[in-house]
């Protein structure tokens, strides 16, 4: 154990730049899914991730060039596509929200599998690292391609923090913005292409299949604990940063291990522990109190319709 | 034609909202066909019609929230995007998440917020603004409290105050009385009957006939079509009413409804 300890304090250079890019891409995806989660947007950026494999394969097929920046324009190029396929069958025609949304993410993980299959079979050059984008693979990172993913992620907090007055009054009441007279339609734009963009570049700490969990679960973990914005982004930020630094450590330590799920399940553990033991929301705080005051709430419903509704939660 | 309680000899060129030739249509649909009337002066006025008779559209498309088919609305004789800063909307309590994590305090103060520029986010004054209005719907010791956690008269003060926080000339409330009970209708109503007491205009899709011949100084009787327009005595007269009601089920409700309601204050 103790080596182990001692190996991760004196990592080589290039693991500690990709631990620091990828924790950044942990913390983004933290703060900026939980507009998406509150704005009940996490399964778009699940269709959204599912659909980015056709486009970072497209792009390696295309240009020939294994950079990851280049794979990681073609993944949000197909992002985008499936989040405008998605608006197109749900606006024209009569298909169920989440029957569409089921369509466009299975069917454009379909082909983007397939398209990996067919490139690997073939033996075109660089696609055998394809598979690192369906479950996450920290370790074949370079010290540039995290510079890459630590910075964009920067920005997209940054979006966040600089937005958050607009963004909130969108999240929490798009028509009420809007007859103030703000473009509500184009920010909730701008809030799902932040979660398209924090979805690609956290393609290859959890890959296509798992990065839902790192932009769904932090702000779920969150939530338990607060019940105001901005430490509900504080937490889902460390959360999410937590969880893919644990990743990355985790996963080096053992070369064989995808980065993607031991990233899922650090944010599991956390959002098990919070629903269990969290102030207010836990299952055992309620617990408590609906034992503990069960006398008085039975008191005050006497109260008529203006009594606070705090034991009225689905227990 | 609308124009009652006008204690106040402010006769501007324009009136205060008029609606002209007014139709939208939801895909083939039409929810509203032609509607045309105007409010000359502040007061408190009433949409009345059945469920589905397209008063929340009517409000909507006021608002540029839903597009119009035909027609123009104009504030003051000008377009809405000349005037937003002097109109509030107050959206039905359902539309939003009532669990989302915000406080009383910080809904309240999107309303001072939402008239600065982008990215600025106000300070002391927007505060102040925010706690008064609050204060002003006497929900001043809840300001710190998750929305969630209210009463669901008590949340359609919330958003009554988010409305004040904008300091607007006219009001425009969809459904402000429903799922709440009949203390919190009367504390409502009468902070409505101030705001038209200090000038502005209060507009308020209502459903309810007894209450709204109680409060409102002026109606609209609207059934995808004006049925009429007016002083509400004028207009809330049983021909008119079984006019707007006709061939509905839904009348049979609303009855059953204001019978329970009835039986239940007396």
């Amino acid at each position: 154990m103790i080596h182990r300890a001692v190996a991760i304090a004196f990592l080589p250079y290039n693991t500690l730049v990709v631990a620091a890019g990828v924790a950044a891409v942990g913390c983004a995806a933290g703060v900026i899914g939980t507009f998406g989660v509150l704005r009940k947007r996490a399964l778009v950026g699940d269709a959204a991730a599912h659909a980015t494999l056709v486009g970072v394969a497209s792009a390696l097929l295309f240009t020939g060039q294994r950079d990851l920046g280049v794979l990681l324009i073609g993944g949000l190029l197909s992002a985008m596509i499936a989040i405008v396929l998605l608006v197109l069958i749900r606006k024209f025609t009569r298909t169920r929200d989440d029957a569409a949304t089921a369509i466009v993410l299975s069917v454009s993980f379909g082909l983007g599998i397939t398209l990996i299959s067919g490139m690997v079979s073939r033996g075109i050059p660089g696609s055998g690292g394809l598979e690192r984008f369906l479950l996450g693979h920290t370790a074949s990172l370079t010290a540039h391609d995290a510079l890459l993913l630590g910075s964009v992620s920067v920005i997209g907090v940054l979006c966040i923090v600089i937005g958050l007055k607009e963004a909130t009054m969108v999240a929490f009441d798009p028509d009420f913005a809007a007859a103030a007279g703000w473009p509500a339609a184009t920010i909730d734009l701008v809030l799902i292409a932040l979660i398209a963009v924090m979805v690609v570049v956290g393609l290859p700490a959890a890959g296509a299949v798992l990065v839902t969990a790192l932009v769904v679960i932090p702000p779920a973990v969150a939530r338990q604990w607060t019940e105001r914005l901005i430490p509900m982004l504080v937490i889902a930020g460390l959360v999410g940063l937590l969880s893919a630094l644990a990743g990355v450590v985790l996963s080096s330590l053992a070369v064989q291990v995808p980065t993607g799920p031991v990233v899922v399940l650090v944010a599991t553990a956390f959002l098990i522990l919070s629903i269990l033991v969290a102030p207010c929301r836990g299952i055992l705080w309620r617990t408590r109190v609906v034992i503990g005051l069960s006398s008085v709430s039975l008191t005050k419903t006497e109260g008529g319709a203006d009594t606070p509704r705090v034991m009225e939660r689905k227990l | 034609m609308a124009g009652t309680n006008s204690a106040r000899e402010v006769q501007t060129a324009h009136p205060m909202l008029e609606w002209h030739d007014l139709t939208v249509a939801y895909g083939r649909r039409p929810v509203l066909w032609n509607v045309d009337f105007e409010i000359q002066d502040p007061c408190l006025f009433g949409i009345i019609g059945p469920n589905g008779a397209g008063k929340s559209t009517l409000l909507k498309a006021s608002l540029d929230l839903v597009r119009r088919a035909g027609g123009t609305v104009r504030f003051w004789g000008q377009q809405l995007a000349e005037v937003r800063s002097k109109i509030a909307y107050v959206p039905q309590r359902e539309t939003v998440d009532w669990d989302f994590p915000v406080s009383v305090m910080d809904v309240v103060r999107m309303g001072a917020t939402s008239r600065l520029g982008w990215f600025q986010r106000g300070g002391k004054r927007e505060r102040e603004l925010a706690l008064a209005s609050l204060d002003h719907v006497g929900l001043a010791d809840f300001a710190n409290r998750q929305i969630g956690k209210l009463s669901g008269g008590q949340q359609q003060r919330v958003f009554l105050a988010r409305a004040l926080a904008r300091e607007a000339e006219i009001y425009l409330l969809d459904e402000p009385m429903a799922g709440v009970d009949a203390g919190s209708q009367e504390q409502i109503f009468n902070i409505l009957t101030e705001l038209r007491d200090q000038g502005k205009l209060v507009v308020a899709v209502h459903h309810d006939i007894r209450t709204a011949a109680e409060w409102f100084d002026a109606v609209a009787l609207v059934d995808m079509r004006l049925i009429a327009a007016g002083p509400t005595a004028e207009v809330l007269t049983p021909e008119n009413l079984t006019m707007t009601y006709s061939g509905r089920l839904s009348i049979l409700d609303e009855i059953g409804e204001a019978v329970e309601r009835g039986g239940r204050t007396s």
